[in-house]
């Protein structure tokens, strides 16, 4: 199917219908193999697309999917409605802090986490280490949050267990219901779960790095640190900033790591809702267990919308700081 | 010639012997404790002090799950959809890719395009429920395997691997009269088994994991999944009710804490075993993710 091992003639020619017509028909196999992605996108991401307009509609459930299109207009009502609720102040700060604290503090874990494995001698401990540590991607933020139960709860809690045979504390930690800790939680689970992973990227930048250079640095008397300094780090400064310009593209997700939603879900519970409940979960509670279906979809809107232009203007910036490819 | 080591070497290295055996050790023990839980009586778990085995070894939690109906069904849900879902995926995502990937295709730049809006914004979950409750999805298994038959992100890696593939390789079948589809299946999808293999793991891992689906997609408790049992245990016990434990009172040492921790023992175990095959197509996975995506 190389359009050069093709006669002149047979090329497609947009301005000669039939030509147009015989390649399509060449085609015909492959052509139908992408209009049935093309139609299974149609249905399951245009569709709902489609449906952002019930969140200018006074639209009720019950009313199917016709009544999309056939319910009332009522404008902007449902964004006013969100921006005057009276949790839209905490949400908002809940959503903003939890994001940003997780971008201070799991993004560098992977890269000092990189470069303290590639400083490790023996390549067995190093090869133990790495796989170990990215083993809890592979598994769910459900068996996560139950491994954070057994550490950390009240009653069958390990951590509380061994602080009290210690004499350290006289009674539990209520580590996973009071709202002051939910924050650090959040964050450390995090980078418990994926900084692993992301040392992959870092590591194989590492190994990138051309050997002559700290040959030369160590000839030149640079100590072991100066040459993490002076060389290694350097080195992967690209794969550093395009990294932390793609997290910044999906900060309101959780950055690197990902999963506020997760977290806010399995890990907020009424009592520490003050400071774990953010946009995300709020707009998916009011719709699916409060049938507030149109009033949710605003929300989800305003997330959409937002999160596409990070995504879109962190993308065209590493794409210009890294010319055409990443690494 | 390397130079002698220095005290800061020396000093350097013990460090980060120390650090990053602290970091494993993070790392696993959390598994290997609740691997030692689930195999312990849950009644004497509940007394504390168990770190390093097991203290009053049994193998009730196991027999307790695999005998109580709702749990196996939740299993065989979980095991179906992982298989079925990833099946699914790999075949539809390779097929679309596969047509996308042909050199001089017309509309391809329409396509991309149709591709990339959808891959980067989203009606949200809330219309995605409306959708699903308008086609009849919701409370049968197709809701957890047909939403997910096509990956975006594995599709353009998938379309990237194909155009690696010289295109000799399916002309002679093409002169022999063999349809495309015949093609793609007896030629295609055989050369790129490491592409189906990485594709396989990440679809399965991802189906195997999902909880959000069996939490609000299906009712009908045949459907549920381990992981919505999981969610429904934790939230049980996480803010204590009187009757939390009350259902496994009557099971011997049973107890809702062993059970959650045997189920996730048993929900982590099937990753474990797979894992250390298809380690070497992480590398290739998350840097062609980080270029693509």
């Amino acid at each position: 199917m190389k359009p050069e091992a093709q006669p002149a003639s047979e090329r497609p020619r947009l301005s000669h219908g039939s030509s147009v017509w015989t390649t399509f028909k060449k085609q015909k196999a492959f052509q139908f193999f992408v209009l049935a992605g093309m139609l299974f996108l149609l249905v399951f991401s245009y569709g709902p697309m489609v449906g952002i307009l019930m969140a200018f509609k006074d639209y009720r459930i019950v009313d199917g999917v016709g009544g999309i299109f056939t319910s009332e207009w009522i404008g902007m009502r449902h964004f006013k409605d969100f921006v005057t609720d009276y949790n839209f102040e905490t949400l908002v700060k809940n959503t903003l802090i939890l994001s940003f604290l997780k971008l201070f503090f799991s993004f560098p874990v992977p890269i000092l986490f990189a470069i303290m494995l590639n400083e490790m001698r023996s390549q067995v401990f190093k090869r133990i280490v790495q796989t170990v540590s990215y083993l809890p991607h592979f598994i769910s933020w459900v068996v996560v949050t139950g491994i954070l139960y057994a550490f950390f709860s009240t009653d069958v809690g390990i951590i509380n267990d061994m602080l009290m045979q210690l004499g350290i504390i006289d009674k539990p930690l209520d580590l996973l219901t009071d709202p002051n800790y939910f924050w650090g939680l959040a964050v450390a689970s995090s980078i418990w779960k994926e900084a692993g992973w992301w040392t992959i990227i870092f590591l194989a930048s590492i190994a990138g790095l051309d050997p002559s250079l700290y040959e030369a640095a160590e000839i030149d008397g640079a100590t072991r640190l100066q040459r993490i300094r002076h060389v290694t780090v350097p080195g992967i400064k690209g794969s550093i900033i395009v990294v932390l310009i793609l997290s910044l593209g999906n900060i309101l997700g959780g950055g690197l790591v990902g999963s506020n939603f997760e977290q806010s879900f399995l890990l907020g519970n009424p009592l520490n809702s003050d400071t774990s409940q953010i946009v995300q979960t709020y707009a998916f509670n009011v719709g699916l267990a409060q049938g507030r279906f149109a009033f949710a979809t605003a929300i989800d809107f305003i997330q959409s919308v937002i999160a596409l232009t990070l995504i879109l203007s962190s993308n065209y910036i590493a794409k210009k700081v890294s010319g055409s490819s990443l690494f | 010639m390397r130079r002698k080591r220095t005290t800061e070497d020396r000093v350097l290295d013990s460090l980060n012997y120390v650090a990053l055996a602290l970091i494993g050790l993070c790392t696993f023990y959390p598994f290997y404790y609740i691997l030692i839980l689930s195999f312990n009586q849950g009644t004497d778990t509940a007394f504390g002090g168990i770190y390093l085995w097991p203290r009053a070894f049994t193998l009730d939690n196991y027999t307790y799950i695999f005998n109580d109906g709702k749990w196996s069904s939740a299993f065989v849900v979980t095991l179906a959809r992982t298989v079925v879902g990833a099946g699914l995926t790999v075949l539809f995502t390779c097929l679309v890719a596969y047509g996308l990937s042909q050199k001089g295709l017309l509309f391809s730049r329409f396509y991309f395009i149709f591709f990339i809006v959808a891959m980067n914004f989203s009606g949200g979950l809330i219309t995605y429920y409306v959708l699903l409750k308008g086609l009849g999805l919701l409370n049968t298994f197709g809701v957890y395997v047909i939403p997910s038959m096509l990956n975006l992100f594995f599709l353009m890696v998938a379309i990237s691997f194909f155009r690696e593939i010289p295109a000799e390789i399916g002309e002679s079948a093409r002169i022999d009269g063999a349809k495309e589809l015949q093609i793609f299946f007896t030629i295609i999808l055989p050369v790129s088994l490491p592409l189906i293999a990485t594709m396989a793991l990440f679809m399965g891992a991802g189906q195997w994991n999902s909880w959000l689906d069996s939490a609000y997609f299906v009712q009908n408790d045949d459907l549920r999944t381990m992981s919505y049992r999981m969610i429904q245990i934790i939230n049980q016990s996480m803010i204590p009710t009187d009757n939390a434990s009350g259902q496994y009172a009557a099971m011997r040492q049973v107890t809702g804490f062993s059970v959650q921790v045997t189920a996730m023992v048993i929900s982590v175990a099937p990753i474990v075993c797979v894992y250390p095959f298809l380690q070497k197509y992480f590398v290739k996975g998350i840097m062609l993710g980080s270029v693509k995506g």
